[in-house]
């Protein structure tokens, strides 16, 4: 290690979630406890075995990007990104600038794209009618030459239009490690700033697997709830009554910086991001060891990294899909990491209430972890009735929690193993 | 201090092989593995020519059969170049030799770094079957679903396959991300995976950068954009006309040098520094100044604490389209001046895979400078007098020092830039 590291300020927020399309909104409603899961409006559900998911409601991106050519590019989930980016750089009050945009960074936790519905269908009609693929046929199959649908169906278009739109022309890059995806891309770009790639960095995820391929994917491995005559109720994490989770969509962007260069301009900072870890479980596809083995890694460093002792953790945002071997594993993990502290953390999960937005969650709950520590107040961890006795935290139960936070941590973990854990700190706390 | 960190372990495959010796051997007798592609029958197709690793089956690459029905072809080839590079290194039988406490805390701090392209567009055809049954009522979709797809599928479709499965093969579990960023992914995949090593988050690290591009959707795709030859590929030949794709992966594995010298291991070489910018003009669009890779090629020799006048040779992207030729040889001469090192590409050889290119033109790096020789390009009839003294030839050149720049480009005018040393200079 080179000297200490560069502090770094998160200085900027912007959400677009099941419970707002942006930061205010859905701040008051995870307040108020209010859920965002209902039933799919999209498209027409009727036939699958879940019917509910926890929708962005009511969003009409022409009020945010007039450039229709951009949107004519930009999948469902790229402009759920583009519009939390805006208001992120609104909140932050900066934006690059010709002088310093290869100083500017992008790092973006990305869904997993590909054709969406419509188009593998246009394929299908012109290409496969009777389910066998004809290639031959593509050559006079005018949707499928669409370059349009090309680019929305590359993992990296969502960051080229960010890109494209902010003038960012420094390091850039899209990651993707499943439901891991956006906590990772917040880690890595915190990184950057402290070796130096960057002053400035764009960092989240964005995701929306709510069409009837992402519905399928997660119907088909049996991963979510089929509570579909109380929505509300379906997201419960740590209830002994889980069954599943809840497909979400999402974006959520943050504006990190230099913690001297934000302190200089007047910045309001909502935290330090103060530490990352990040861990391979390497043990099945889905599922970590019952042990919380990786996600303990994942947590140490995080805290190593950020310098900080297990009792100053007042608040984790856990990653807490509502599955009875993820809810498991993390509440071990808990026990394991901070010992007898473990019981004095106030721990929710916010998908209780705003579903699971796979590679925008982990981008979505740090935003979450700076908000509760800006505000003094832990979300609630909603629809846990009778919590699973192997889950014995300290969780915010029926509402919302006064508290004032010294270290808010986040965790994700992905399909995949990939685990990420985030640490912010109170800025009061930053010694100056 | 940051420790330096070394490359202690390779492994490749492409269409002109299927280890760095094989795709060198290619490179170096000037055979290129470009062909009429295979897969399907391309008769009335506008391009018909792609580097395509031969054998119907990649499969047979990886012996866990059990992975088979999880991953996608692109994953086959990542989970072969990673498992040769880890072969190649000895960690394996190192970690063998130590007591299980101290084997655990080996694998807590070797970590994985992973850059893919893309999605496969074949993987999406799987729900052909269930639409032909749906016949467009979704209603149906959704009720015959679990009885026409694979309840695999997603698993099968993840972009963090190779990152999820080299982990549980290998038992390793220190820091990782797969980088999803089109043609530098594998790139990044390095450059990551090092600055991991010299910020003290790992001891070691696996870096594989891997693609599969070569499908029909696709090959019309990258044709309708005016990306691809009819012809052939010859980077910065006045006859250039576009890019052919490739398909393969690649691996290093990466040490800090005290975590190599604990296993007396030779090694290949030294990864010095990175570079990445983008030119933020769009997902296609690149400036013709070169202005996103001289900034990449500044920031790289920047992080290496060089100056241009150290590198010896440089491994141009040369992906053989027009514009993508000329500013990256204006960048070239933007940063280099008058004074530019021996340059050579590769893609000519293999086409271009895509995700895996940064990361496969590295290994072929490391292997030129190992033997102190610039290939030639021996596509090469005529440089494009527009592009300037460019010192690119048929024939090889010798490097002017022990250090090689590897410039690679994407989508999004994305730019790396990665520098590598020689393992012979460690010892002076």
């Amino acid at each position: 290690m080179t000297g200490s590291p560069r502090r770094v300020a998160i200085t900027g927020l912007g959400l677009v979630t099941p419970l707002g399309n942006d930061v205010p909104t859905t701040w008051h409603a995870l307040l108020a406890g209010r859920s965002g899961v209902a039933p799919i409006t999209h498209f027409d559900a009727s036939g699958f075995p879940v019917r509910i998911a926890a929708e962005v409601k009511k969003l009409d991106p022409r009020h945010v990007i007039e450039d229709r050519k951009l949107l004519e590019l930009a999948d469902p989930s790229h402009v759920l990104g583009l519009i939390a980016a805006e208001e992120a750089l609104r909140d932050a009050g900066i934006r690059p600038e010709s002088s310093d945009a290869t100083r500017w960074a992008c790092v973006v936790g990305s869904g997993k794209v590909g054709l969406g519905y419509r188009e593998l269908a246009e394929v299908h009609r012109h290409c496969a009618p009777d389910g066998d693929f004809h290639p031959d046929r593509l050559l006079t199959d005018g949707f499928a030459m669409d370059h349009r649908a090309f680019w929305r169906s590359q993992t990296c278009a969502g960051l080229a239009l960010l890109l494209h739109r902010f003038g960012i022309r420094g390091y850039a890059t899209s990651v993707h490690t499943a439901c891991a995806s956006g906590s990772q891309a917040i880690g890595t770009a915190m990184k950057l700033i402290r070796r130096g790639t960057a002053d400035y960095v764009l960092a989240g995820g964005f995701d929306s697997m709510v069409n009837p391929i992402g519905l399928s994917s997660f119907c088909l491995l049996g991963a979510l709830s089929t509570d579909n005559e109380t929505p509300e109720r379906a997201s419960r994490p740590f209830d002994a009554t889980r069954n599943g989770f809840v497909l979400g969509e999402g974006a959520g962007l943050l504006v990190l910086e230099g913690w001297e260069a934000a302190r200089r301009r007047g910045a309001r900072i909502y935290a330090e991001l103060a530490g990352d870890g990040n861990s391979l479980s390497s043990y099945r596809i889905t599922d970590s060891h019952p042990s919380g083995d990786g996600p303990i890694q994942a947590m140490r460093q995080a805290l190593a990294a950020a310098g900080v002792r297990p009792e100053e953790v007042d608040y984790l945002n856990a990653h807490g899909t509502s599955t009875l071997m993820n809810d498991r594993s993390e509440c071990a993990a808990v026990r394991a990491v901070f010992g007898s502290h473990a019981g004095r953390i106030g721990v929710s999960s916010t998908k209780s209430l705003m579903g699971h937005l796979i590679a925008g969650a982990g981008a979505v709950e740090a935003a979450v972890c700076a908000l509760a520590i800006h505000h003094g107040v832990l979300p609630v961890n909603a629809n846990l009735a009778a919590p699973d006795p192997e889950c014995d935290l300290d969780f915010v139960r029926g509402q919302a929690r006064m508290r004032r936070v010294r270290v808010a941590i986040s965790n994700s973990f992905g399909f995949g193993g990939s685990n990420s854990c985030l640490a912010l700190r109170n800025p009061d706390q930053v010694e100056r | 201090m940051s420790p330096r960190v070394v490359v202690a372990g390779t492994g490749a495959i492409c269409a002109a092989g299927k280890s760095p010796e094989e795709i060198w051997d290619a490179v170096w007798t000037g055979r290129p593995a470009i062909r009429p592609i295979q897969r399907w029958d391309t008769a009335g197709w506008p391009t018909a020519l792609a580097g395509e690793i031969a054998g119907s089956d990649p499969r047979a690459l990886v012996e866990d059969r059990k992975v088979h029905r999880l991953v996608q072809r692109s994953d086959l080839l990542g989970l072969y170049a990673a498992g040769r590079a880890l072969d190649d290194s000895g960690f394996v039988a190192y970690r063998e030799a130590l007591e299980p406490p101290a084997a655990a805390a080996v694998n807590d701090r070797t970590g994985i770094y992973v850059g893919m392209g893309g999605g496969s567009y074949q993987t999406e055809y799987e729900f052909f079957p269930l639409l032909t049954t749906a016949n467009g009522d979704l209603g149906t979709f959704g009720r015959e679903l679990a009885a026409t797809v694979n309840p695999m599928w997603l698993l099968r479709s993840m972009p963090n396959n190779v990152l999820c499965h080299i982990g549980i093969r290998f038992g390793l579990k220190g820091p990782n991300t797969c980088l999803t960023n089109h043609s530098v992914s594998g790139s990044l995949a390095v450059a990551e995976a090092g600055a991991a090593l010299r910020a003290g988050e790992a001891d070691r690290a696996l870096a594989v950068g891997h693609d599969a591009p070569i499908e029909p959707q696709m090959v019309l795709y990258y044709h309708q954009l005016g990306l691809l030859s009819a012809d052939g590929l010859w980077p910065f030949d006045t006859r250039r006309s576009g890019s052919l794709l490739g398909e393969g992966a690649a691996a290093l594995f990466l040490e800090t040098e005290s975590a190599a010298a604990d296993r007396h291991v030779r090694v290949y070489g030294e990864f010095v520094g990175s570079g990445c910018t983008t030119e933020a003009e769009g997902l296609l669009a690149i400036r013709a100044d070169g202005d996103g890779p001289a900034g990449a090629i500044a920031f790289a020799l920047d992080d290496a604490g060089m100056r241009p006048a150290e590198v010896g040779m440089i491994v141009a992207h040369g992906s053989g389209t027009r514009e993508s030729d000329a500013s990256e040889a204006a960048a070239i001469r933007r940063v280099f001046g008058p004074s530019i090192p021996p340059v050579t590409a590769f893609k000519w050889a293999f086409g271009h895979p895509l995700a895996a290119s940064g990361i496969l033109d590295s290994v072929l790096a490391l292997v030129a400078l190992d033997h102190g020789v610039v290939p030639g390009v021996p596509t090469l009839r005529e440089l494009d007098p527009d592009l300037g003294d460019l010192p690119l030839s048929a024939q090889p050149q010798l490097p002017r020092s022990n250090v090689a720049l590897v410039l690679n480009r994407g989508f999004g005018g994305s730019s790396t830039a990665l520098v590598y040393r020689a393992a012979a200079s460690e010892a002076s």
